[in-house]
C-alpha cells in the first residue's frame, strides 16, 4: 500500500480506498481479517486514529464488520452490492467527464458522440 | 468518538503564586497516544507530575485504568508498576556511571528487563561504555537512557514529559516508531500520554490532543475529529478584513492571507474568494494557542 502525505487526499481515505479496491476485486475474501489497527499504523508509520477512521469508513459502507476483540472481518460481497459499488465508480467518472465537457463548452450530443467513439475504440 | 479512559480526573487544582492549574475533568483515552500541548508555563509538566505521582500536593481525584485511585497508584505495587514515567529532571545521581544507572533500575523496578534495556540503548545509539558518567552524556543521550529505562519495564501506561525535545530528527522518528510499537503490543490496552512542543514531528503518532493554556484545557479531541472541526482558509488580500472576523490566527502577506477557521463558520465566508484546506495538527494547535495565550491577549 502506498500512502502519500502530499497528495491532498486524506490518509484515512487512501487506506480505505486501497482496502475497498482489494475487497471489490476479490483479493481480500469473505471471512478474512484486515490487519490489526495498531499493527497497520505501525507499518505505515501513521497514527492509530487515522487507521481506525479508515476501517470505520469501510464498516459504514458495509464492506467489513467490527468483531469485538478480533478486529475487522471482510463481509460477503453479494452481487448486487458489488454492482452498486462499481456503478458508483462509473457515475463518479461520468460526472467528471460531464463537468470537463461543460468547461470545454461541449454540447450534450458532442459528449455522447465522444463516449460512443471511445467505446468502439476500446472494443477494437 | 466514545472511548474508555485510562486516566480520568476530576477537579484537579494546583495553585502556585500567580498560576493556577484548574482542570474540572480530564480524560485520557485508553489504547491511544495522547499529546499534551501548550506553551511554556501552561501547566503541562505540573499536570503530568500530578498524574505520575511525582507531585502529591494537589486537590481533586484521579482514576487509573478505570478502577484504581491515586492512593492505589502510590500503595498498590501492581498499579505503580503498570505506569512508566519519564520526566525532564535529572533523576540519576551525577556521579553514577551508565552501569550504575542500569543496576539501580534493576533494584527499583521488579519488572525491569535488563537485556531489553541494553538492546534499546544499542538501538538508540547510546555510547556503550559502562564506565561513562551519566552527567557526561549529551542531553540527547540522557533522554535516550531515560526512554530506554521506561520502555524496558512491562507497563500499560507511559507518561512522558517532553521526550522529543532533546532528540535529533532521526531519533524523533525512532521515538515515534517506539511509541507505535508499544501501542501495538497489546492491541488496545496500552496507552501513552506525552507532552511536546514538537507538534509537527510527533503528529504522525498523535491520536488524541489535549491543548492546555494558562492552567486550563482549552481544546481536546481525536486528531481526525479536530481536523474536521478546524480548517485552513487562504484568500486574497482584498478579502482579509472581512475574513478576519471569522478566523483564528491570521497571518497576512502582500499577496494574501491564511488563517484557521471553525468548519461550521465557513458559510460566513461565502462570497469571498477563498481556498479551504485540511489543517495540520500544528496549525490547529498554534491557532488555538494564539487565541488563548497571554502573549496575544486573552479574548
Amino acid at each position: 500500500m502506498i500512502i502519500s502525505q502530499t497528495s491532498g487526499v486524506p490518509i484515512y481515505q487512501q487506506i480505505a480506498d486501497s482496502f475497498r479496491a482489494d475487497i471489490l476485486e476479490g483479493k481480500l475474501k469473505e471471512g478474512e481479517y484486515l490487519p490489526s489497527i495498531r499493527g497497520l499504523a505501525r507499518d505505515l508509520k501513521i497514527s492509530v486514529i487515522t487507521t481506525m477512521k479508515a476501517y470505520e469508513m469501510l464498516d459504514q459502507e458495509g464492506l467489513v464488520t467490527a468483531v469485538q476483540g478480533k478486529g475487522y472481518v471482510v463481509n460477503s460481497q453479494d452481487g448486487n452490492m458489488l454492482k452498486e459499488q462499481h456503478m458508483r465508480k462509473v457515475e463518479e467518472g461520468l460526472m467528471q467527464a460531464i463537468q470537463s465537457a461543460r468547461i470545454a463548452g461541449l454540447s450534450e450530443n458532442e459528449l455522447i458522440e465522444t463516449l460512443k467513439l471511445l467505446l468502439t475504440l476500446k472494443e477494437n | 468518538m466514545e472511548f474508555t479512559s485510562v486516566i480520568h480526573g476530576e477537579g484537579i487544582v494546583k495553585k502556585y503564586k500567580g498560576f493556577e492549574l484548574n482542570i474540572p475533568t480530564l480524560d485520557v483515552p485508553q489504547g491511544f497516544a495522547t499529546a499534551l500541548i501548550g506553551e511554556n508555563g501552561a501547566g503541562k509538566s505540573t499536570l503530568l507530575d500530578i498524574l505520575a505521582g511525582i507531585r502529591l500536593d494537589y486537590q481533586g481525584s484521579l482514576k487509573f485504568f478505570g478502577k484504581y485511585d491515586d492512593n492505589d497508584r502510590e500503595n498498590n505495587p501492581d498499579v505503580k508498576n503498570a505506569i512508566g514515567y519519564e520526566g525532564t529532571g535529572n533523576y540519576y545521581l551525577p556521579m553514577w556511571t551508565l552501569k550504575q544507572g542500569r543496576e539501580v533500575q534493576k533494584l527499583l523496578f521488579k519488572n525491569f528487563d535488563e537485556n531489553k534495556y541494553i538492546e534499546l540503548c544499542r538501538q538508540l545509539a547510546v555510547p556503550e561504555e559502562d564506565s561513562k558518567k551519566i552527567t557526561d552524556l549529551s542531553d540527547g543521550n540522557h533522554m535516550k537512557i531515560k526512554l530506554a529505562g521506561v520502555l524496558s519495564r512491562e507497563t500499560d501506561l507511559l507518561i512522558l514529559d517532553e521526550p522529543a525535545s532533546p532528540l535529533d530528527p532521526l531519533m524523533r522518528d525512532k521515538l515515534c516508531d517506539m511509541i507505535r510499537e508499544y501501542l501495538q503490543k497489546d492491541e488496545g490496552n496500552k496507552s501513552v500520554l506525552f507532552s511536546t512542543h514538537n507538534i509537527a514531528d510527533m503528529e504522525s503518532v498523535t491520536d488524541y490532543a489535549i491543548i492546555v493554556e494558562n492552567g486550563n484545557i482549552v481544546e481536546q479531541g481525536f486528531v481526525e475529529d479536530l481536523k474536521e472541526k478546524y480548517v485552513v482558509v487562504k484568500g486574497e488580500k482584498e478579502d482579509e478584513e472581512a475574513a478576519r472576523k471569522v478566523l483564528y490566527s491570521v497571518s497576512s502577506g502582500n499577496y494574501g492571507f491564511e488563517g484557521v477557521c471553525l468548519a461550521e463558520r465557513l458559510n460566513e465566508l461565502a462570497g469571498l474568494k477563498t481556498v479551504v484546506e485540511t489543517a495540520t495538527l500544528s496549525q490547529i494547535c498554534v491557532a488555538i494557542m494564539k487565541q488563548n495565550s497571554k502573549l496575544y491577549g486573552v479574548k
